[in-house]
């Protein structure tokens, strides 16, 4: 009984009674889930446009911030290093093309993704091996002083962050659905062979959307190592974005966002209230349990389209 | 013209059917089991066998497991060190419960919570397909670990939070413990992989295995033939896991003798994935060629610098590492994504027609 | 032993004769009406398909052909109507439940399992008729072992029947066309159905191979007593093969009757030529 008690009634009588620590938690998980939402939107973008989870991303992210880091501690100024770290990113994207996609299309989606996975570790090592492994700092003078709104301690950071994200969503949903690119990116996603055969340069939407994933992965990895240093933890973080791209849906931008958000404050206010009661540290785990459990009642995720199966 | 196999007529179905038909590979089978069990006990050293030849073996048993599922029956797993992590505290918990038990039956017990929580997680499986579903292991992965992690009576409430594991003997030798000798160890470690080698290749060369391939290659199809999709999933998961599981045990009361959870971390998981993509998909040989290599090639990757006098240290190494493995399986699944095992039989094809070209 | 089959094929192939009379009735349909939200495939159709007989389904593209073979093979649930199979009204069922009754079914695509060789893939429709635990399968030894070689028997029976001898250790996905239509054929018949669903066994065939398909499903009807329903566009195909027909347009029954009487409906001719529908 009393067991009950602290998992169903206590928590939420914390909650009643603390409304405006509550409101912090809430908001301290909705920028946690824009820090998480800005690793799956790369992972979104390259959904879209080939059909595959980019494993890689995670460690493109810290292959990014790495770069970056690199550029800045060689004596180049933010404003240089950043435009270099964004052509070496687009380099990258153009050599995983001629190399690895090239020769995959058409293979099962699963095939594509496993051989993202080595992806990844090449990234990973090819990051530290490059930059060394050592924990970096990464200042590039984003503001974060804490300031106070109605009695609730917020940080400048988190505001820039919340806006950073807001623009590049917009940047994608005008790329992904006004322009030309973005409609072929479409087609590509859902039939490699019949967009080709319509003329849509396969190789060059491949380089785009990797390079378009690769500047997400710099914004990402700015905002993370800006965060909490620049390390090889960072490649971890996306293990957090898969399932917030399960709850979002996996071809879905807004979905990317708002699972995002879902997943930051589910983790905060589940570590927060029920964490003591079961032993803490969830938040590894938390949110796959999430996306589980919403997995087997709507597959597709809350914005993805349904797939009907033909026989 | 050393491997021939012309003249060699089949009479029964029996004979067509068995693992190796032909009799050249079965004598090469045999004498490469009876090598392994009574040569190399004699000669390898110490350090061989504790550093190369029981992990590998180990390894060579969850990439078996792992190999059920995802080459076989085609679902892709991700919680692969969560299932082992179950069979290891199993381990733990039966043989400290349990003292008087005989090791290798709390081995072979340990296996089946392995197995149901297997299943548990295999029931998205459903629903989902793909990487769907190999997200949805990684939640078992994080969560088992978490798990182990946090619950004390995984651990007998020992405050460090390890395992270790208790002496054991069997037929008068100590097998488990710090007094068992690494030859010990390594035959108890090669009886399980020749077993469970030789279990899961009958499995799949019978009705089991052709209904898991064919869910694998076209499950629509697949359930027109009577298959039912969920129960076959679930028991792939359930044997997968099983084998998954006992390896864990190995893992931790053969081979590393005290574990923590992070023994069991994701990066266990991808190891034994890429041992199966490197091996084979789908393919008993090449999961045994694929964990070979995989333990063998960091071992390489430390030792021949040093032995050309060019040192290097360990994050270099453990760096390389990350790069070697990983450009090894986007070159697998570019070229060949049925691994090692499929250019082993390459090289036999070669053979039988040397010295002519064709 | 091919030979003793080909000889009865040339007897069986002479041009059916109309006298072949079906008195028991092993499925009917009625009244069945399936629609995709909205969308309606299939509406108000009856009819039936006795034991023994060969019975085509034809109807133009989106006639809703295959949709009621998904329907009759459980892939898909009908919002309206009843199935009455062996004289028992059948309750909702997935695909793999009508395998269990006795409903075999190939696909207009071909849907075989591309990883796997033509023996295996025939084996795997025995998996039904194979009853050996795991343990026993694991083993492979004793019961279970006589298991396998007396299923390999049977379907080595099968493959002298529709010729693929060398073709047994094949990946399928190796195989042309033709040929991959003829081992899911052979699939289908491993699995001793009593009823027989044929989703366009002659697409994308040139004419020798359609002769031969034509052969064996008469052969198979001939020599298994097997029921099959089959739905085919070559209409010189369906006039030879089949004992009667039913024509769909439009997800309703146009005609019903011998392929000389649908043959001179006038509804038929008019959908088949396009006449203008009001």
């Amino acid at each position: 009984m009393d067991a009950l008690y602290h998992v169903l009634i206590s928590p939420f009588v914390d909650m009643a009674t603390q409304p405006v620590f509550f409101a912090e938690v809430v908001i301290g998980g909705l920028m946690a889930g824009v820090m998480y939402a800005l690793v799956a939107l790369g992972f979104a973008v390259i959904f879209k446009a080939s059909g595959v989870v980019n494993f890689a991303q995670g460690a493109m992210v810290l292959f990014a911030a790495l770069t970056l880091v690199g550029f800045m501690e060689h004596g180049l100024p933010s404003w240089a290093a950043i435009p270099m770290t964004i052509v070496v990113m687009i380099a990258l994207a153009y050599a995983i093309e001629r190399v690895i996609l090239r020769h995959l299309v058409n293979q099962p989606h699963i095939v594509l993704f496993m051989t993202t996975i080595g992806l990844a570790f090449v990234f990973e090592g090819l990051g530290e091996l490059i930059w060394g492994s050592n924990v970096k700092a990464l200042d590039i003078g984003i503001p974060d002083q804490p300031f106070f709104v109605g009695g609730m301690l917020l940080n400048q950071f988190e505001i820039f962050a919340a806006v950073t994200a807001a623009i590049l969503v917009t940047l994608l949903v005008i790329f992904l659905q006004k322009t030309a690119i973005g409609r072929a990116l479409r087609a590509v996603a859902d039939d490699h062979q019949a967009a080709q055969s319509v003329g849509i340069p396969l190789q060059t939407i491949w380089v785009v959307v990797w390079s378009v994933a690769g500047f997400i992965a710099l914004v990402a990895g700015v905002m993370w190592g800006a965060q909490s240093g620049v390390q090889f933890s960072l490649s971890l973080i996306a293990f957090k974005a898969l399932p917030v791209l399960i709850l979002g849906g996996f071809n879905s931008i807004p979905g990317a966002i708002v699972g995002g958000l879902i997943i930051g404050v589910g983790e905060k206010v589940a570590e927060i209230y029920w964490g003591p009661i079961i032993g803490g540290a969830i938040e590894n785990w938390f949110a796959y349990v999430l996306a589980m459990v919403f997995l087997m009642f709507r597959p597709q995720g809350l914005f993805g389209e349904k797939i009907i199966e033909r026989v | 013209m050393l491997y021939r196999e012309a003249g060699q007529f089949k009479t029964t179905y029996g004979a067509d059917q068995a693992i190796f038909p032909i009799p050249q590979d079965r004598w090469v089978v045999y004498a490469v089991i009876a090598l392994a069990f009574v040569a190399v006990p004699s000669v390898a050293n110490e350090y061989w066998l504790q550093a190369i030849l029981i992990p590998a073996l180990v390894f060579t048993l969850a990439a078996i497991g792992l190999n059920l599922l995802t080459g076989y029956c085609g679902q892709l797993s991700l919680g692969t060190g969560g299932f082992m992590a179950c069979g290891a505290y199993a381990t733990y918990k039966l043989s400290t419960a349990f003292p008087e038990m005989n090791i290798l039956i709390v081995f072979l017990l340990s296996g089946i919570p392995a197995a149901a929580v297997g299943c548990l997680f295999g029931i998205p499986s459903l629903r989902i397909k793909g990487f769907y579903l190999a997200v949805a292991t990684l939640a078992a992965q994080f969560f088992l670990v978490w798990l182990f992690n946090r619950v004390e009576w995984f651990y007998n409430y020992n405050p460090s939070g390890t395992i270790t594991a208790p002496p054991r003997t069997m037929g008068g030798f100590m097998v488990t413990g710090p007094e068992a000798t690494a030859e010990a160890r390594y035959l108890v470690a090669l009886g399980f992989v020749a077993l469970f080698a030789l279990l899961a290749k009958n499995l799949m060369r019978g009705r089991v295995g052709r209904a898991w391939m064919a869910i694998r290659d076209m499950d629509i199809a697949a359930e027109i033939i009577g298959i039912r999709p969920l129960t076959t999933k679930l028991a792939a998961f359930a044997v997968s896991s099983y084998v998954c599981g006992v390896a864990g045990a190995l893992y931790f009361a053969i081979y590393l003798g005290s574990v923590e959870t992070a023994a069991f971390d994701i990066s266990v998981s991808f190891l034994v994935l890429f041992m199966v993509i490197i091996g084979g998909l789908g393919s008993i040989l090449g999961s045994i060629l694929g964990a070979f290599f995989i333990t063998v090639v960091p071992i390489l990757l430390t030792n021949v610098p040093e032995a050309l006098g060019l040192p290097i240290g360990v994050a270099l190494a453990k760096q390389l590492e990350n790069i070697v493995f990983g450009a090894m399986i986007v070159f697998f699944l570019i070229v060949e994504p049925h691994g090692l095992a499929r250019l082993w039989q390459i090289a036999k094809e070669k053979l039988r027609r040397w010295p002519f070209p064709y | 032993m091919s030979e003793a089959y080909a000889d009865a094929a040339v007897s069986a192939g002479a041009p059916q004769a109309p006298a072949r009379v079906f008195t028991e009735t092993l499925l009917s349909v009625d009244d069945i009406s399936l629609s995709f939200g909205g969308v309606k495939a299939i509406s108000n159709v009856s009819f039936d398909i006795k034991q023994g007989e060969i019975r085509a389904i034809i109807g133009p593209n989106g006639a809703g052909k295959t949709s009621m073979l998904n329907v009759i093979n459980g892939f898909y649930h009908p919002q309206q109507g009843r199935i009455t199979y062996r004289g028992k009204v059948r309750k909702k069922m997935r695909p793999n439940e009508a395998a269990k009754t006795g409903i075999a079914r190939t696909f207009q695509n071909v849907a075989l399992f591309k990883g796997m060789s033509t023996l295996d893939n025939i084996m795997t429709g025995r998996l039904l008729k194979m009853k050996r635990n795991f343990f026993w399968q694991a083993l492979y030894w004793g019961p279970a072992k006589a298991e396998e070689l007396q299923h390999r028997e049977y379907v080595e029976h099968i493959i002298d029947f529709l010729e693929i001898q060398s073709i047994r250790r094949t990946p399928v996905g190796r195989l042309p066309y033709g040929l991959q239509k003829r081992v899911e054929l052979a699939r289908a018949l491993a699995m001793e159905p009593h009823l027989l669903l044929l989703d366009e066994p002659m697409a994308g065939m040139n004419v020798e191979e359609k002769e031969d398909m034509s052969r064996f499903i008469l052969d198979v009807n001939d020599e298994f007593g097997t029921t099959i329903a089959l739905i085919e566009h070559d209409i010189g195909v369906v006039m030879d093969l089949s004992d009667r027909v039913v024509v769909l347009d439009y997800g309703r029954k146009l005609a019903d009757g011998t392929p000389d009487e649908v043959s001179r409906d006038q509804k038929v001719i008019d959908a088949y030529l396009g006449v203008p529908h009001e």
